[in-house]
């Protein structure tokens, strides 16, 4: 693998933009663990620098290191080509770098504006916030941000994850940052709001921001980046430019071998109808949605946020339990009033939400594993602990779980280790249909294709699969059949063959009644 | 194992170590008959305890337990004295209340959402007052001989009230440490949101635990009453500050998901060693609560240090 820095950065060609930040075989240490080797890599001005590998590889670390949150055991960081030590986050702000965290830290119960400017509020002559000027200049940041919809005095805690990011921008900007971080700002994005972001990223470029993008999505990097480096285990692989690199090379850079198909879809034969729902309707986002989902078919359900995708799912797996309308399995009527009796008729979820849903972080892998049929391991009620590890075993070993062992705690793993593990706690209760939510946000490259290969096994077993994805080369590629949600209901059916992007994105945005489409087309004609 | 139980292995080490300081002060101290008489006088703060440490691992607390201690002991004495039942009845009927105070915190809890401090806070005051209005500050002594054993006889060598604990310590323990039902208490104490999605009857358990919870206070006040032969509305004022005390020093996170049977038990036997052994010494009652307080946030800290050193 050739390692390759750039002399002279694209678009200039008589100078090379100057270096703002230049980091320096940086390494870091925590005791035994050596987190990161010898790093190295430039941020310019007006270019922007993407920051790849798999979770684990020391993205974080680095990023934390820039930060000033950690210090490193070696290396230099150059600012404007002076070395300087961050012994704190202060220090860094000073230098002119700003970080946008992937857990973004803001104060829920502030205001927008107080958010922007926390820790340097304006003053007045008599040493009294200027709160006027302050709503004032957080304006007119926003404004900048191509953000007119936001409400300076609204509290952060009532905004959606986009506009927090946002928010999170404008405080970085309102610090004059030379240099802006940022750590996986569309994991928690859907693919609209993201393009959003991706927009505001390439205007701060344009004005002469260096920028550095820690992303795992292949088609962001490649439509914003100018250079990209990529980590494996700590260790620095190498710097590449984006004309002269294609995903698959960057691919093979981050998991160290080649990985000829990203999706690797598995067919399977499809049977019966395992799940008939018909005009289901709970709460205001599920509204009468029929579906069907065969044995060993893979249904991907489309659609945009608040389209009530997952509430549908919530419905069906009784977080929210149906009003009205009727759920068969296997032909048979079934009333699912709680995860309980979901799990009873064969249904199983892996939600959307690893952290918090999934997985009880603060247990251990066979704690977790066992969580959904513990029932099953404790007749009488004894816990049976024999039983118990030998069902986590098994599971673990299907997943191909990378930990040090079952009695490992699920907090310290990475995204897609714990993916695995709720999955493995669902397979273990038999279900008939699995329901998958965002089965691989956040996670590397390498689980990824893991889990997508575990889908199609699954399917190969006669599971019925209905798998909600916000990343629609995802559902796309997994799904037998398509299934667009819209409003509450399913507007759309294609089958494979017909699933094209401009198909399914169609059918997404299709609205029912025309009438709410108008006005408001003014920023939306400029996105275009 | 060691990793996992660091905080009680501080715990038991400082509890040596008071033990030892303290029986150098006093003779007294470590004889049969005072340690008899300290198991006697700990039982009602360690019966509502052992109830707490599951509330407390789940996530929950419950502030209520001495009121509903009041309010079962005046109870029991309307119950027998002024409505004529007789005593076992009039026993079965308090801790049927007990249980159904209990339940009210839970449902207040479980199905409006209340969060358990303010809930119970509500009930704390709602309890005592219906004791205090119930009781009208008339007490009922002349409780039969059979009665005043429950607090004050002993049996096979050890005062009758210690028998009932220890049957509880060991029963507490084993659903802690070795049933679902346990398992499913700390899941929820770590995270309520995700033993829902796995399947885990959450409310029920809830429900159950609060109920207990009532239920263990009754028992309390059964015990009491007996040991001191009257009944007072104020019985019980400030127990719930005891009981939690025992159980955070006996490592259970208020924050749940943690906490074991043992580790309260250490901090039941710690807080009354202190309390016992420094009267002993001639310290005044002000000063023990001093220690008190210092030996609480002094282990929680030796403990939490140790553990992040062992983790490094």
């Amino acid at each position: 693998m050739d390692i390759h820095i750039p002399e002279e950065a694209r678009q200039q060609p008589d100078a090379a933009p100057p270096v703002r930040l230049g980091v320096r075989g940086i390494s870091k240490s925590f005791g035994p663990v050596q987190a990161l080797r010898q790093v190295q890599l430039d941020l310019r001005a007006g270019s922007i620098h993407a920051l790849m590998g798999e979770n684990g590889a020391g993205k974080s670390t680095l990023v934390k290191i820039l930060a000033g949150m950690h210090a490193p055991t070696a290396g230099d960081l150059l600012v404007n080509g002076q070395a300087r030590r961050f012994a704190s986050p202060r220090d860094a702000t000073a230098a002119g770098v700003a970080v946008v965290h992937q857990e973004l830290l803001l104060f829920g119960e502030l205001t927008v504006a107080e958010n922007i400017f926390s820790g340097h509020y304006p003053r007045t002559r008599f040493g009294t916030v200027d709160w006027s000027g302050m709503r004032r200049r957080a304006r007119a940041l926003l404004a900048e941000l191509d953000c007119h919809d936001i409400d300076v005095d609204t509290k952060v805690a009532a905004l959606s994850v986009a506009l927090r990011q946002r928010v999170e921008i404008a405080r970085a900007l309102n610090q004059e940052a030379r240099v802006l971080i940022l750590d996986e700002p569309t994991a928690a994005l859907a693919e609209r709001d993201a393009d959003r972001l991706l927009d505001v990223v390439l205007q701060l470029r344009d004005r002469g921001v260096a920028i550095l993008y820690v992303s795992h999505r292949m088609n962001e990097i490649f439509r914003i980046a100018d250079e990209m480096t990529v980590l494996r285990d700590g260790q620095y692989v190498g710097t590449v430019e984006a004309r002269d690199t294609d995903e698959a090379r960057l691919v093979s850079m981050m998991v160290g071998r080649s990985i000829d198909q990203v999706f690797p879809k598995v067919e399977a034969k499809i049977g019966r109808p395992v799940l008939e729902v018909d005009h289901l309707c709970a709460g205001p986002l599920v509204q009468g949605a029929s579906l069907t989902v065969r044995a060993g078919e893979i249904v991907g359900l489309a659609g945009l946020v608040g389209s009530g995708r997952t509430e549908l799912a919530l419905t069906l797996f009784g977080i929210t339990p149906a009003r009205s309308g009727r759920i068969r399995i296997d032909g048979a009527e079934v009333r699912i009033t709680s995860p309980r009796a979901a799990r009873d008729a064969g249904i199983a979820y892996v939600p959307e939400d690893r952290g918090h849903q999934g997985l009880v972080k603060s247990m251990n892998i066979r704690e977790n594993i066992s969580m959904a049929v513990l029932d099953r391991v404790s007749p009488g009620g004894m816990l049976r602990r024999a039983e118990e590890a030998r069902i986590a075993r098994d599971g673990f070993d299907r997943l191909g779980v990378r930990a040090a062992g079952i009695e490992q705690v699920t907090g310290e793993l990475s995204g897609g280790n714990q993916q695995k593990v709720v999955i493995a706690k669902w397979l273990e209760t038999k279900p008939k249909l699995l329901i998958l939510d965002e089965p691989t946000r956040g996670i590397d490259v390498g689980a990824k294709s893991e889990i997508h290969r575990l889908m199609g096994e699954m399917a190969q077993q006669g599971l019925a699969i209905l798998m909600i994805s916000s990343e629609l080369p995802e559902v796309l590629a997994m799904s037998d059949r398509v299934l667009v949600v819209a409003e509450g209901r399913i507007t759309a059916e294609l089958p494979r063959a017909q699933a094209t992007p401009e198909a399914v994105g169609h059918a997404m945005t299709r609205r029912s009644d025309p009438g709410t489409r108008t006005g408001g087309s003014q920023q939306t004609g400029a996105r275009a | 194992m060691l990793r996992r139980h660091t905080h009680e292995a501080v715990l038991a080490l400082v509890t040596l170590l008071a033990i030892l300081v303290l029986s150098l002060q006093s003779d007294q101290f470590l004889s049969v008959a005072n340690l008899l008489n300290q198991g006697r006088l700990m039982t009602e703060v360690a019966l509502v305890a052992l109830v707490m440490t599951f509330v407390i691992a789940s996530g929950g607390i419950d502030l209520s337990v001495g009121s509903i201690m009041g309010l079962s002991a005046i109870l029991l004495g309307t119950f027998w004295d002024g409505f004529g039942l007789p005593l076992p009845l009039a026993m079965l009927a308090v801790l049927v209340v007990g249980t159904v105070c209990g339940l009210f915190n839970g449902i207040i809890i479980v199905h409006f959402g209340m969060p358990p401090l303010i809930a119970t806070l509500g009930t704390l005051a709602l309890y005592r007052g219906l004791a205090e209005g119930i009781s009208q500050a008339r007490s009922v002594r002349g409780w039969p001989e059979w009665f005043a054993r429950l607090g004050q006889g002993d049996w096979l060598g050890l005062p009758v009230q210690v028998w009932i604990l220890l049957a509880a310590l060991a029963l507490a323990g084993a659903i802690l440490g070795f049933t679902r039902w346990g398992r499913t208490v700390y899941a929820i104490g770590a995270s309520e949101t995700a033993a829902r999605f796995s399947g885990l009857p959450v409310d029920a358990t809830k429900l159950a635990i609060y109920a207990v919870s009532g239920f263990a206070s009754a028992l309390a006040a059964l015990i009491f009453v007996a040991r001191v032969s009257t009944t007072r509305s104020d019985m019980g004022t400030g127990l719930e500050l005891d009981v939690i005390t025992a159980v955070v020093l006996g490592g259970t996170s208020i924050f749940g998901g943690r906490g074991t049977i043992l580790g309260t038990a250490l901090g039941l036997i710690l807080v009354q060693v202190l309390e016992n052994g420094l009267s002993l010494a001639g310290v005044k009652g002000d000063g023990t609560i001093v220690l008190i307080g210092v030996v609480l946030i002094a282990t929680l800290l030796v403990s939490t240090l140790t553990e992040r050193r062992a983790r490094a």
